[in-house]
């Protein structure tokens, strides 16, 4: 992996195609992309009822939307991204290994091919099209420096951004980047599909929590009522009143915006589960043009400690519906996926060897994806730490070799173009990796 | 007593506290919005005592408190009997998951199971006179969380809120947690059940520290997580014909034998049952457990957690080998001296709305659905955490508690009906505002008479109980 840059290096603004950009040139240039949408915004958005609707439209962020969605539970980065080449995967899952890419048999059972070491899950078959078209960039080998094996502490230290819980900065790392840009101050900035925010949005007041954006409206039709509560809201003064002030300001933003009508571009199709039809608004709020600048989404259920199973089974499932969301939302937004990177994490990978239950336990490293229009992608990147016994972290899991926090920043800072990487990780110093 | 309060949390640093982080880098907090103060909330200790150890004031509720001391009040609350109101009897009688087990509830539908269990959890709290035990049902049910919806834990989950939560609440906490540990519903949804000494599961073992006892920094090491996951092989549950299947079961034959050390003690090869039982009787006898214990309830009823109040009342869970109320009494005696707002989850938020409007529900699916927008599901959170208690956890679904609001006090929530005129009949609409926020005077109640004035019963209530003051308990 190419860690010779530092993050002071000024190729880091690099816009992912060779040309080097100050980071000042190329917001400005957002800003631009972000009138034209506009116009589109308008076509599509007929009617908008109020003027404060239209005003927070003007205002929107920096027309890029980082899509975040976390893998609850630990997913097994080696069952997802996969060392065939590596004798020691086969040794020490001599059950739940999935075979390789060149094997016989159908194609759904063994390993999608990503290069000559590595191969993805045959379930996440629907980003196939992304990574041929270089859109899509895998990390190995990453983690953070926790050391508890616990999976709050461990999604507590990544959704802060911390390195591990010693560490004391404050909310998560995705409000810290909201509430240093709160200049750009415009409802709908943040959302997370989920009904209680998850860490990395917590402290900052312009993220809301919506399980379905079409029950997003207040049920009475009274103006009293909105007028009361608008009166009620406003001067606040504490936490709770700041959210509402902030919520009465999304509800105006969202007047007339229906995801129940709302097509699909590209004949795409989102799953039906809870994050394909996140997805789906999350897509549809980006077509819309209304300013979104972080979607946070989730996936429970990947601590696969019992019958995990290898290319059928529920943790096959789990991978299939976050390939065929993300792969729908690629095709939905089409051109558009310029202005859009979806990071997928999790707490922490599983352990190398498999356990009695035909299962993983908890592990250290896992895997990382980085997708959009402007990713050095078609790659795995990676400082691969080996599977050999001593190879191993204790009590025998993947090394952690690349710190989150440096994809993160990349993302951040080459795509976003906010480079003050110290304010997201205070005390960090990222490597670069190249992916963005 | 307002300005003191305020003094005493600047003074500790308390504004921190409010926004939930603690200091915010230069560039953020440059950038933040106005720094955030006290919300406004009641200053008659009566109703904040109601708020903090119960689900809120009902209608007179407070008045007749006031002839006892609040001492006297809160010694009557720690020894609760059976006897509840008759309606409430009359409801959780016709619901069978209060006295059927696993075996008989085989062949109900999940949904089923997990809806009673939350129908019955939010009737406990709104009409229960024992406010104190619904308040410490909700939080030993979170700290022992179980998702309901892991597997076979559901058919068992009735079973371990009956037998370890409400029976322990006000009991002995190493009751508690040693009733949980043979809990079949917690051994399913931690994956004891599979775990053999050729390969032990972690996971129980790993909870049973992190969580329920030493806490995540408590001063233990993986290893020990692996020596008691070895101590805790065989712990399991009857699922053989004939059996009382869903029963705590110890099968021998999967139990790992050999020496092992936990913690630091020696644990002679050759034992049975008896080496996870020591386990947990070694956890629970480690000082860290008196101090995570005494954090997190300090956190949930006082709103800080000062190391002199932590001390006080870790130093009561040794003295007391973990007698609930012997805490309890230190607690609510740290909570006089000094307490900070304490943000409402959703079921306190549902339950003392009904209770200030003198609701009469049936908690029936239309109340559950908007607990579930409102982002707390009861029993389906599915970490073993439990729902978290962070004022930043409850700032992005407040339209749902808006939309509750208004629909309850215009009878819109289906199941659920507020009879305004009945409520309003001896003192008129305008004293809506005391009636919700259960005191007849101050500024509280002067800022929702002007936020009020104008406005029909209905819409009145709706605003109070949709206003920011009514979020904090």
């Amino acid at each position: 992996m190419a860690m010779k840059h530092n993050i002071n290096n000024p190729n880091f603004y690099c816009n992912g195609h060779g040309e080097l950009k100050p980071a000042e040139r190329s917001r400005f240039s957002r800003r631009e992309a972000l009138s034209l949408g506009l116009l589109g915004a308008g076509l599509l958005w007929a009617n908008p009822r109020t003027a404060l609707a239209q005003a927070a439209i003007r205002k929107g962020g920096t027309g890029h939307t980082l899509v975040v969605i976390f893998l609850r539970g630990g997913a097994d980065g080696l069952n997802i991204v996969t060392p065939f080449a590596e004798d020691e995967y086969y040794k020490n899952r001599p059950s739940l290994a999935i075979a390789n890419p060149k094997s016989g048999g159908l194609e759904k059972d063994r390993l999608i091919g990503l290069d000559d070491f590595f191969g993805m899950n045959p379930a996440l078959a629907s980003l196939r099209q992304a990574w041929d078209a270089g859109e899509l960039a895998w990390v190995q080998a990453v983690g953070s420096q926790d050391q508890t094996h616990s999976h709050f502490e461990a999604m507590n230290t990544m959704e802060r951004g911390l390195k591990n819980q010693a560490d004391q900065s404050s909310g998560g790392w995705l409000a810290r980047y909201l509430n240093a840009t709160s200049d750009q101050n415009h409802p709908l900035r943040a959302v997370s599909f989920s009904s209680i925010l998850p860490d990395s949005l917590m402290g900052s007041p312009a993220a809301l929590a919506v399980n379905n954006i079409s029950d997003f409206k207040l049920t009475s039709e009274s103006e009293q009522f909105a007028a009361t509560l608008e009166a009620m809201y406003s001067n606040a003064t504490d936490q709770m009143a700041r959210a509402g002030e902030e919520t009465l300001q999304v509800l105006k933003s969202l007047e007339g915006v229906d995801p129940n009508s709302y097509k699909p571009n590209n004949g795409a199709t989102y799953p039906v589960s809870q994050l394909g039809q996140g997805m789906k608004q999350v897509g549809m709020l980006i077509r819309r043009g209304l300013g979104l600048e972080v979607a946070c989404l989730e996936s429970l259920g990947w601590d696969s400690h019992v019958a995990q199973g290898t290319t059928e089974g529920w943790l096959t499932e789990l991978l299939r519906d976050l390939g065929d969301s993300i792969g729908a939302l690629h095709k939905d937004l089409g051109a558009e996926m310029k202005n859009v990177t979806v990071v997928v994490q999790t707490e922490f990978g599983r352990r190398v060897g498999e356990n009695s239950g035909l299962g993983t336990d908890h592990g250290s490293a896992s895997c990382m994806m980085v997708l959009g229009g402007g990713i050095n992608g078609g790659k795995v990147y990676t400082e691969w730490p080996g599977l050999a016994p001593e190879q191993l972290a204790d009590p025998g899991d993947l090394k952690v070799t690349t710190d989150y926090r440096s994809v993160l920043t990349e993302v951040m800072s080459s795509r976003i173009g906010f480079t003050d990487a110290q304010s997201l990780f205070p005390g960090f110093k990222p490597n670069s990796i190249g992916l963005a | 007593m307002k300005i003191t309060r305020r003094e005493a949390l600047l003074a500790a640093g308390g504004a921190a506290f409010l926004t939930g982080c603690g200091p915010l880098s230069n560039r953020t907090r440059a950038a933040s919005q106005q720094p955030a103060t006290l919300p406004r909330v009641g200053d008659d200790p009566y109703v904040s005592a109601v708020n903090r150890f119960g689900f809120g004031p009902t209608p007179g509720q407070v008045d007749q408190m006031r002839e006892h001391t609040l001492e006297q009040w809160f010694e009557s609350q720690l020894l609760p009997d059976e006897s509840e109101p008759q309606e409430l009897n009359w409801m959780l009688g016709r619901m069978e998951i209060n006295y059927l087990g696993p075996y008989d509830l085989r062949d109900w539908r999940e949904e089923a199971i997990v809806m009673q269990m939350q129908q019955a959890a939010i009737l406990r709290a709104v009409y229960s006179p024992w406010q104190l035990r619904e308040r410490m049902v909700d939080f030993w049910t979170n700290h022992l969380n179980i998702y309901a919806k892991k597997g076979l834990a559901v058919y068992r989950k009735p079973m371990d809120e009956r037998e370890v939560v409400r029976k322990h609440a006000l009991g002995n906490f190493r009751d508690m947690i040693h009733a949980s540990s043979k809990s079949t519903a917690m051994l399913v949804y931690l994956d004891q059940q599979a775990s053999t000494k050729a390969h032990p599961n972690e996971n129980y073992a790993r909870e049973l520290l992190e969580l329920h006892t030493l806490g995540v920094n408590g001063g233990y090491t993986q290893l020990d997580v692996m020596e008691a996951a070895r101590c805790f092989t065989g712990w399991s549950e009857e699922r053989r014909f004939m059996r009382p299947r869903g029963a705590f079961r110890f099968i021998e034959g999967i139990h790992d034998k050999k020496e092992k050390t936990f913690l630091g003690e020696k644990i002679p090869a050759g034992g049975g049952v008896e080496d996870g039982e020591r386990v947990v009787n070694l956890a629970l006898d480690h000082p860290a457990t008196g101090r995570y214990l005494a954090t997190k309830l300090c956190r949930y009823f006082l709103g800080h957690t000062d190391s002199s109040s932590v001390e006080a009342v870790a130093t009561a869970y040794r003295d007391k080998q973990g007698d609930i109320p012997s805490m309890m009494r230190v607690v609510f005696a740290e909570y006089q001296k000094r307490n900070e707002p304490v943000v409402k989850r959703p079921l306190d938020y549902v339950a003392s709305s009904m209770r200030a409007v003198q609701a009469s529900s049936d908690a029936g699916q239309e109340v559950l659905k908007r607990m579930e927008q409102m982002g707390q599901p009861l029993y389906l959170w599915p970490m073993p955490d439990g729902y978290p208690l962070e004022t930043d956890s409850w700032t992005g679904s407040l339209l749902a508690r808006w939309n509750f609001a208004h629909d309850l006090a215009h009878r819109s929530v289906k199941g659920s009906l507020v009879d305004i005129k009945k409520l309003t009949k001896e003192t008129g609409a305008s004293a809506i505002p005391s009636i919700v926020f259960g005191q007849s005077d101050g500024e509280l109640i002067n800022h929702f008479a002007s936020v009020t004035a104008g406005l029909e019963p209905r819409m009145a209530a709706s605003a109070c109980l949709a206003s920011p003051e009514f979020q904090w308990r």
